[in-house]
């Protein structure tokens, strides 16, 4: 692992849920180095960078929020029956949103912030940043912006319009964002980073003004 | 003029006779006529044992031109038994409670879906991501997936809108471990495209298109920009966007782009393939029933 102030390090959230690195008990950690920057880096490696300590730190907290959230996820979803991988519309509806209503009920008090921490956010804005001030920064914003609504209301722990569609986002930008789960997505609303649970179909956590303008 | 009209009925008669099988597959007299006075038809082989298939992108309005394209799908099924859709994405818009999904799904291709038809997705911008539990998508609960309907023909359906790295490495490992001669990938958004709304993805293109030219991919699938188009072989490969099977924006096609080998943005239409040994061969249809494409691919070898 790099320490030094701006060393580049690949963030493997997802592959440090469940590990050691994120008990809470202990301090949190940042996850390795492997690549020098995400110019060079081959399309099927994650890299962000770069990070000071306290960057890294800053999302290792996050990474502990986020196996919180999935625990709790996991944990409802267990309760509810298992969703066939060849299901009719019906058992799709009843299942999403039996998930939705158990998450809501069970962070009634989820805010701003909760995931995507004070600490945190700045660091992603500044990932994206990094992204989108590049020479193609124009481009990918495009990608993102086609067909994304900008004046949505959003809530923390709201479900997530059925009306809207969901951003893409392009392979660069994954490459750079913090990797989750299957069960977790980055979206953009407008500007926003919306962080999707798409089994519940509700809105995790957001960051406002996440893209540069 | 009397000899341009002369001109159009030898070619009409020409196409009618030289075509075997589904040579006229759903085409309305008029429209053949017209047609023909402007570019012979390449006719499907219709050949026992060949893999036959259709190809339908941006369908899932619930409104009246994708029940009636939908129609049209069904009549070219009566002359040409192709055995499976693939869908580019975008296959229910709005809402998708369980009567979006009879609405702007089972009740139009019922048809299909009782001769037997099987729908294979890969999800658009439009779709939720549950969609890929649902039993008549085939997608066995995966967001990228892959099918070989023959020995010869691999698809691989790829979740454009969240091309994670994981994906991107996915997509790698299966095109290289593949022996079949034609590997086609089928996903939303277009390496390719002349739409004025849309347009080609730039940076998707960066990351897919070396590795479909390394490993010998011939014909590429999207949709996403609402019209028909066949681009220009790039590197060697036939990209289609084939997204006014519901949807349609007329007149968005950019003529200027350069990269237009046909371009069709008036009517909704799909796309019927039918691969037999190297050649692929393919007729995109409109809603009236004309064959609006034709031709036939080689595969890179």
């Amino acid at each position: 692992m790099r320490s030094a102030p701006h060393a580049v390090i690949v963030v493997t959230l997802a592959v440090a849920f469940g590990a050691s690195a994120c008990s809470r008990a202990e301090e949190p950690k940042a996850p390795p180095a492997t690549a020098e920057s995400p110019a060079t880096a081959p399309p099927d490696e994650r890299v962000v960078g770069p990070l000071s300590p306290d960057d890294a730190k800053a999302l290792a907290t996050m990474n502990d929020r986020l196996k919180e959230y999935l625990d709790l996820h996991v944990r409802l979803e267990r309760t509810l029956p298992a969703l066939p991988k060849e299901a009719t519309p019906e058992q799709i509806d009843r299942n999403q949103r039996a998930l939705g209503k158990l998450v809501q009920e069970a962070r009634r008090n989820a805010k701003l912030g909760d995931i995507f921490t004070p600490e945190a956010r700045p660091v992603i804005v500044r990932l994206l940043a990094t992204i989108f001030g590049g020479p193609e920064g124009a481009q990918l914003k495009a990608s993102i912006m086609d067909e994304n609504p900008i004046d949505v209301k959003l809530a923390v722990n709201g479900r997530y319009p059925d009306a809207v569609p969901i951003s893409t986002i392009p392979p660069q930008v994954l490459q750079t964002l913090p990797q989750l789960t299957e069960d977790l997505e980055y979206r953009f609303i407008g500007d926003r980073l919306i962080l999707l649970d798409t089994h519940a179909h509700i809105i995790v956590d957001y960051i406002e003004d996440a893209l540069p303008k | 003029m009397r000899s341009r009209h002369r001109f159009a009925g030898l070619l009409l008669l020409l196409t009618v006779l030289t075509g075997v099988g589904c040579r006229d597959v759903g085409l309305a007299a008029g429209a053949q006529a017209q047609q023909a006075a402007a570019e012979q038809v390449v006719a499907l082989p219709n050949r026992d044992g060949s893999l036959k298939f259709g190809v339908l992108g941006d369908f899932g309005t619930g409104a009246k031109a994708q029940y009636e394209l939908a129609e049209q799908m069904v009549k070219v099924h009566d002359r040409f038994k192709y055995d499976f859709v693939i869908l580019v994405g975008d296959n229910l818009y709005g809402s998708d409670r369980p009567q979006d999904f009879k609405n702007k799904f089972e009740i139009p291709y019922k048809g299909l879906l009782d001769r037997g038809v099987k729908f294979y997705a890969s999800l658009g911008n439009h779709d939720a991501r549950e969609q890929r539990y649902y039993k008549l998508f085939n997608m066995d609960g995966k967001l990228y997936y892959t099918f070989n309907p023959s020995p010869d023909v691999r698809f691989f359906a790829l979740e454009s809108t969240y091309p994670v790295p994981e994906q991107i490495k996915w997509i790698e490992d299966e095109l290289k471990s593949s022996s079949s001669n034609w590997k086609i990938p089928y996903f939303h958004h277009p390496l390719y495209s002349s739409g004025d709304r849309h347009g080609s993805d730039i940076r998707l293109r960066e990351v897919l298109e070396p590795l479909f030219v390394k490993y010998n991919v011939s014909v590429v699938f999207t949709g996403h920009d609402h019209f028909y188009e066949r681009v220009k072989p790039q590197q060697g490969i036939t990209y289609f966007v084939t997204g006014s099977g519901g949807q349609l924006r007329k007149g968005n096609i950019d003529r200027g782009s350069g990269i237009t080998a046909k371009g069709f943005d008036t009517d909704q239409a799909f796309l019927v393939a039918e691969i037999a040994g190297d050649e692929m061969y393919f007729n995109a249809v409109s809603r009236s029933g004309a064959i609006i494409d034709s031709g036939m691919i080689t595969r890179r070898k």
